[in-house]
């Protein structure tokens, strides 16, 4: 490791022991709670990428939101860059949000149809209090070239564009301001496969030219090796693995990982292999099994497993894993 | 020698939207043969769906309109058949599974009603008889205690579930050809696993064949024998799985491919994934010549103004390309 990326290492964001729990009502009118964040502890460092993956349900999307504070968490403390941002001032807060962004997985939900592209591409600079009105139109012609629209396209309306050219300004609405931190929730899923590939480089590019840090949010895992620096999996409303990419597809730990690696169809006709067989379906998330989250569909399970929750433990220097078996 | 089970002939599908109409499908040929997993692979506004539902007829009309073809089976063209014999075919001999099982079902009736309804339409089944092939049909799918299940309402069970039901309902009259339109796209990859493992049994304890349409590759590759690529309304390239994957010969076939990240290799720092440029033309702007050569790497002159014919290359291995004339 060279003394270069040691400096660029330093916590960006440090979210510790976060919690979201959600007030529903059933159907016969009484309230249950939903478990949708169970205490979840990472740092992404300046510069990195980290992926969050697991199951829908599996609360990923709320950890992405909660991290930005479009929803507020139940309990915890999330840190960037060493300031608390469960403790800052609204105003503070806002103007911080210049520094962290959000892309959403369906960019014809995420921007606002009647208006056109400059005019959706000119509000963050609106918001944030920039004034000269050329400059901001210099700098949303500069956007669009960055994500590869061309600018005679700027006074189209949303409808106009396809949806991996949609992401695209969706993209550069986020990078407007020059963010350190951009949380991407699925950014790719709702795109044809042909357009994915466009989008994810369109990312790479952006992460070395303007050093952004991704919270990278999908359940595609075979995207998330390929983007990703390190990788938390998810079940439930917990990280269940927590390591660098390499060593978390090449050597999983915990029973859940695998069995997802295990189930990804290979395009490769030549490698079929011996599938973990998993059983049954998620849990409930308002009705939590006791001991380990997974134990009710862990082919390995103990008897311990029914009884005691595990911990995130360090298994090996920078692997994290919370299984009774695998620590 | 392959059966042939169904067999389309230059199917043409059109879509009027005001004045205007847009062909979806531009006649397109195949069979499915008897006892194969056939896939057709597309993205959004291929046509692969439209021609998929063609088959039994199933697409609104108006605005959907099939213009010409037929769809021969049992030596009788299905677009031919009055609305009747239609309905008898209809889930006895050709049944579907949807992808997604929650807007295909009826929310007001039980799944086991719902169930006994076909069974008690197509076969001699009494009610009571029909009630018991349908825990015998719930159990083939893998629903624990189809006794109790039967009477629950789909909103009850979970996506994964639904999907098992669905596949249930389509197989209880012992179908010669399902057809399955995305089966395991709205699933979770777990889910999906244990659906395609499921799909797989069936196939092999029948004769049934299966024509699998999806955008996933990778779905492809664990289940389909053969695999038909289609763009814009066209088939580009056909041919068995193996040979498809290891040595596509059109350009968009091999950049679906490309573009998607390899699990197993070690990807390089920062190494770029292989695109393909550009957009999925919309069906009011298909481009002239072949409808691929604006995003093709390797388009000459000849691919604007002329349209490549689908040629077969090498036996069961089609491709339209000039790159392959």
């Amino acid at each position: 490791m060279t003394i270069q990326t040691k400096t660029t290492q330093a916590p960006l964001l440090e979210v510790r022991n976060i919690k979201k729990h959600f007030q529903a009502k059933g159907i016969s009118g009484e309230t249950q709670t939903v478990y949708a964040l169970n205490g979840i502890s990472f740092t992404l460092r300046e510069g990195e990428t980290l992926g969050l993956v697991g199951e829908s349900g599996c609360g990923k999307s709320t950890a992405a939101r909660t991290v930005l504070r479009l929803i507020e968490p139940t309990a915890g403390e999330i840190l960037y860059r060493n300031q608390d941002l469960l403790a800052l001032r609204p105003d503070k807060m806002r103007s911080l949000r210049k520094e962290m962004q959000i892309i959403f997985q369906d960019p014809f939900a995420s921007l606002n149809p009647r208006k056109r592209i400059d005019k959706i591409l000119e509000e963050p600079f609106d918001i944030h209090g920039f004034t000269n009105p050329s400059k901001i139109k210099e700098r949303v012609v500069g956007l669009l070239d960055k994500v590869g629209l061309s600018s005679d396209q700027a006074d189209k309306y949303p409808h106009e564009f396809s949806g991996g050219q949609l992401q695209r300004i969706g993209i550069a609405r986020a990078i407007a301001l020059n963010p350190s931190l951009i949380v991407a929730d699925e950014p790719v899923s709702a795109l044809d496969v042909s357009i994915r590939a466009q989008v994810i480089n369109l990312l790479l590019d952006l992460k070395e030219s303007m050093q952004i840090s991704y919270l990278f949010i999908s359940h595609d895992m075979a995207i998330v090796r390929h983007f990703c620096d390190r990788v938390a999996v998810m079940y439930l409303g917990k990280i269940v693995e927590l390591a660098d990419s390499e060593p978390l597809y090449n050597k999983p730990q915990h029973p859940y990982t695998e069995a997802l690696l295990a189930a990804i169809p290979s395009i490769d006709p030549e490698t079929k292999k011996e599938r973990m067989k998993i059983k049954g379906d998620l849990p409930n998330a308002m009705d939590m099994p006791r001991g380990c989250a997974f134990h009710t569909r862990c082919p390995i399970r103990e008897k311990q497993c029914e009884e005691s929750i595990p911990q995130l433990k360090e298994a090996r220097p920078g692997h994290h894993v919370a299984c009774f078996l695998r620590e | 020698m392959p059966t042939p089970e169904l067999r389309v002939k230059n199917l043409k599908v059109a879509f009027t939207t005001g004045d205007e109409e847009l062909i979806a499908v531009h006649g397109i040929s195949y069979q499915l043969n008897r006892g194969e997993t056939l896939a057709l692979v597309g993205e959004s506004g291929s046509g692969k769906t439209v021609s998929a539902l063609s088959v039994l007829r199933l697409i609104p009309e108006p605005p959907g309109k099939i213009l010409s073809g037929e769809i021969l089976f049992d030596d009788k063209d299905l677009l031919k058949l009055q609305a009747k014999e239609l309905r008898e075919r209809r889930g006895r001999d050709i049944a579907m599974i949807f992808q997604d099982p929650m807007t295909s079902m009826n929310p007001v009736l039980t799944i086991g009603e719902q169930i006994i309804e076909t069974l008690l339409r197509h076969t001699p089944l009494s009610r009571s008889e029909a009630r018991v092939k349908t825990i015998d049909l719930l159990n083939q799918v893998d629903i624990p205690f189809p006794e109790q299940k039967l009477d629950q309402y789909p909103h009850q069970f979970s996506g994964g579930m639904r999907q098992r039901v669905m596949i249930a309902m389509a197989l209880s009259c012992s179908p010669r050809v399902l057809i399955a339109d995305e089966p395991t796209t709205a699933l979770d990859v777990l889910i999906q696993a244990q659906i395609i493992e499921l799909l797989k049994q069936i196939k092999k304890e029948s004769q049934m064949s299966i024509l699998l349409i999806t955008h996933d590759l990778g779905v492809v590759a664990e289940i389909a024998q053969r695999v038909m690529v289609m763009y814009a309304g066209d088939i580009v390239e056909t041919g068995p799985v193996s040979k498809l994957f290891r040595a596509s010969l059109h350009p968009y076939t091999s950049g679906l491919i490309n573009s998607v990240p390899a699990l197993k290799a070690t990807p390089q720092k920062n190494f770029r994934l292989s695109e393909i440029s550009g957009t999925v033309p919309s069906l009011s702007q298909i481009p002239s010549g072949c409808p691929f050569h604006p995003r093709c790497p390797s388009a000459e002159t000849r691919c604007r103004t002329d349209k490549p014919r689908l040629k077969e290359i090498a036996p069961d291995h089609a491709v339209s390309c000039w790159l392959h004339p």
